[in-house]
């Protein structure tokens, strides 16, 4: 796609004046004290410049930056989630920090990351965003229910067979039929979590080149692993259907109960799960299939290309999502930076340190491949996912394929 | 002569002044967006590229839009459902409040009070209350031994569930309704039960009748209401499961602020802006079939 609308013209900031920055975050509540912490020790450090931070409740966020755009004044320095940086970048409302990071002034070594953090921030080659804070997938189990079933806890690089046993172990009917403990709690029809099971089984969604899914989708990697999907809920019965299929998550709240033995999720909950009483926690990796899998899902900031200042907005950046950075966030996230992920502690935790390892398996996203995800394949997906959780007897093949062919038709028919 | 056109006059202006906060508020800040929005509609825009014209190519689109026709199937059948119910519970709610009871004032507060709670907070409670397995109502079904249906989670039973908890809200047009049954002079109902008129008849015969225009104003804006219902579906489902509650307003939404095609959001706002106004008229022209104002008599 082409430019912007509108192009900003670079004012050249006097000498002694001081620079206003403003930062666009979709975090709120608990969640800004780190962004106000890091704040407070750049100005102090470089008191020429002053940062304004402006959060926004998360529903709206992304509205909220395309009018601030439209309108040729949003904040200097955005951040976005992995899944719509293709869109973004790709009509130009960032700009590439190649230049900065290598050269300038203040240059950035950027081989202090962690593996895999600074993939979800670049498109076409070049490195648009700086990665704030990060998820893969994990395994958690309750120890606890573990221990009465005398089941052994799941062990890292354990196979797709093995999860699916350790689940029926663990689930317990009363006299009437009526389960009073399940297997493994899913997350729903949760199509950017699904992207694992479609890469565990060897599979792909999207051509590389983003322009087909048909033979993609619809291959029979992809059909084995939902079919897999849709068997924990309504052929082995391990699983619990979700409570809420439009909630994060399936809404589902067993595992929080201490009914449900494991349940597949992101970082999220753990600090909440850490604390309940019903719960021993522990923290495994994804289950291999064909392969070992896992996916990302990323926060990130990037400078603005109506930016007034991009070198005051790149100097603040720089320290934002860097090591100085990183240090704050390891606080409230897992720490992008390894250094800080290793001196504080967190990559040998045995909780903390499974997090970091599955970043050495990420698979790549569909939706790098496609700035168009959201309105082809997404809505495709999500529509097979809810349709083999709900209905036990639906054909996973012919779904797969009218999938594949409606995300198809969705993107030849755009612009 | 004189004396009455000036007092028209007058009447005139003092309506023209009183309604002018709302003209300006029209003209400065609903006016030009809804023109610009007109010309968006034939354009391709994504708000961060310049727009690009493609004449009706995002009305032809709809044609061949599953989910334009689903939308629309969805927001008809809640209509024809919720604006029926929304009449005769509205009005057997103000039949109630019109008691002549020691007590009444707390139970009319009653009636209204589910209305003054705002929308979000509102569809949270009733997710709460329709949870399938712990919530309110499947867990007191359960005591009696019966498995209730999965409710927001199941296609077949999500568009009733949100019907069901719209109808909190019926206290809003029992109130207008409450008015105009006040309104109806006493002798009517006097002369009525003179003339041998029971309970029912004195109703049927009386009240109705006087009470049409009333029926008729709430029947418009609740026609008009419905067709743009969004929050409770945005809240509670966000249109699924599989579309069965993606209503017109919440797909419009979705094009514009999670696809950003705003060029084709803009043209479903257009024909659901006639689609409306054609129904309106429509509602409007069968009023002399069936309302009786009471003024018209008289002159």
């Amino acid at each position: 796609m082409p430019s912007i609308v509108v192009t900003a013209t670079p004012t050249v900031r006097p000498e002694g004046a001081i620079a206003v920055l403003r930062a666009g975050t979709g975090d709120s509540g608990e969640g800004l004290t780190p962004h106000f912490k890091i704040i407070e020790q750049f100005e102090a450090a470089n008191p020429d410049i002053q940062v304004q931070l402006e959060p926004v409740g998360s529903g709206d966020y992304y509205a909220r930056i395309l009018t601030q755009i439209a309108a040729g004044d949003p904040p200097d320095l955005l951040q976005i989630g992995d899944d719509a940086v293709p869109r973004f970048v790709d009509a130009g409302a960032f700009i590439a920090l190649d230049d900065y990071i290598t050269g300038g002034e203040h240059p950035l070594d950027t081989s202090i990351y962690l593996p895999g953090v600074l993939e979800p921030g670049r498109w076409n080659g070049k490195q648009y965003l700086l990665p704030k804070d990060f998820s893969p997938l994990a395994v958690y189990y309750n120890k606890k229910l573990f221990d009465e079933a005398g089941v052994p806890y799941p062990q890292d690089g354990w196979t797709w067979q093995e999860f699916l046993d350790t689940a029926k172990q663990l689930t317990k009917t009363d006299a009437a039929g009526k389960v009073t403990q399940w297997g493994v709690q899913l997350p729903g029809p949760w199509t950017t979590g699904f992207e694992y099971w479609v890469s565990a089984a060897g599979g792909k969604l999207i051509s590389e080149d983003g322009s087909t899914f048909t033979g993609y989708m619809d291959s029979p990697e992809v059909q084995e692993a939902v079919q897999f999907y849709a068997d924990l809920y309504n052929k082995e019965k391990v699983a619990p259907l979700p409570a809420d299929m439009n909630s994060f998550g399936g809404g589902n709240t067993e595992f929080e109960n201490g009914t449900a033995a494991m349940r597949i999720f992101g970082r999220w909950p753990q600090a909440g799960l850490r604390q309940n009483p019903n719960i021993d926690l522990g923290v495994v990796g994804m289950p291999v299939g064909k392969q070992r899998a896992n996916v990302l899902f990323w926060g990130g900031f990037g400078i603005s290309a109506l930016s007034q200042d991009k070198e005051a907005t790149w100097r603040f950046l720089r320290d934002y999502t860097g090591i100085e950075g990183a240090e704050t966030w390891k606080d409230w996230a897992l720490p992008t930076v390894k250094e800080v992920a290793d001196s504080s502690g967190l990559s040998t935790d045995p909780i903390e340190g499974v997090w970091l390892n599955e970043l050495n398996y990420l698979a790549p996203r569909a939706y790098v491949s496609t700035p168009y995800w959201g309105e082809t394949a997404d809505p495709a997906l999500r529509r097979v996912l809810e349709t083999v959780i709900l209905d036990p007897q639906a054909n996973v093949a012919e779904l797969l394929k009218t999938a594949a062919q409606d995300a198809q038709s969705a993107l030849e028919e755009l612009p | 002569m004189f004396l009455k056109s000036r007092a028209a006059r007058r009447e005139t202006l003092t309506f023209y002044l009183l309604i002018s906060p709302w003209i300006v508020g029209f003209l400065f800040f609903t006016l030009g967006p809804v023109l610009v929005s007109l010309g968006i509609s034939f354009t391709r825009w994504n708000l961060l590229t310049p727009p690009v014209p493609i004449g009706l190519r995002n009305y032809t689109r709809m044609l061949d839009d599953r989910l334009f026709w689903q939308s629309l199937s969805v927001t008809f059948r809640y209509t024809l459902l919720y604006v029926p119910s929304e009449l005769v519970g509205g009005l057997l709610l103000a039949l109630l409040m019109n008691r002549n009871i020691k007590g009444i004032r707390a139970d009319r507060t009653s009636y209204y009070l589910p209305t003054v709670i705002s929308g979000v907070a509102f569809v949270v409670v009733w997710m709460w209350l329709f949870q399938p397995e712990v919530g309110l109502i499947n867990a007191t079904l359960s005591r009696f031994g019966i498995q209730g249906p999965r409710w927001l989670a199941d296609p077949r039973t999500a568009l009733f569930a949100l019907w069901m908890m719209s109808l909190w809200g019926l206290g809003r047009n029992a109130i207008i309704f409450l008015a105009g049954l006040k309104g109806i002079p006493k002798e009517l109902y006097e002369a009525a039960a003179m003339d041998g008129a029971g309970m029912w008849q004195g109703f049927r015969h009386v009240t109705l009748p006087m009470l049409t225009p009333t029926i008729f104003f709430v029947l418009v804006l609740s026609l008009i209401a419905t067709l743009q219902t969004f929050t409770s579906a945005f809240v509670a489902t966000n249109g699924g499961p599989l579309d069965s509650t993606l209503f017109y307003v919440l797909y419009l939404y979705r094009k514009a602020f999670q696809e950003f095609q705003m060029g084709y959001a803009a043209a479903l706002a257009w024909v659901l802006f006639i689609v409306i106004l054609l129904l309106t008229i429509l509602v409007v022209r069968s009023g002399q079939w069936w309302v009786y104002y009471e003024g018209e008599r008289e002159s």
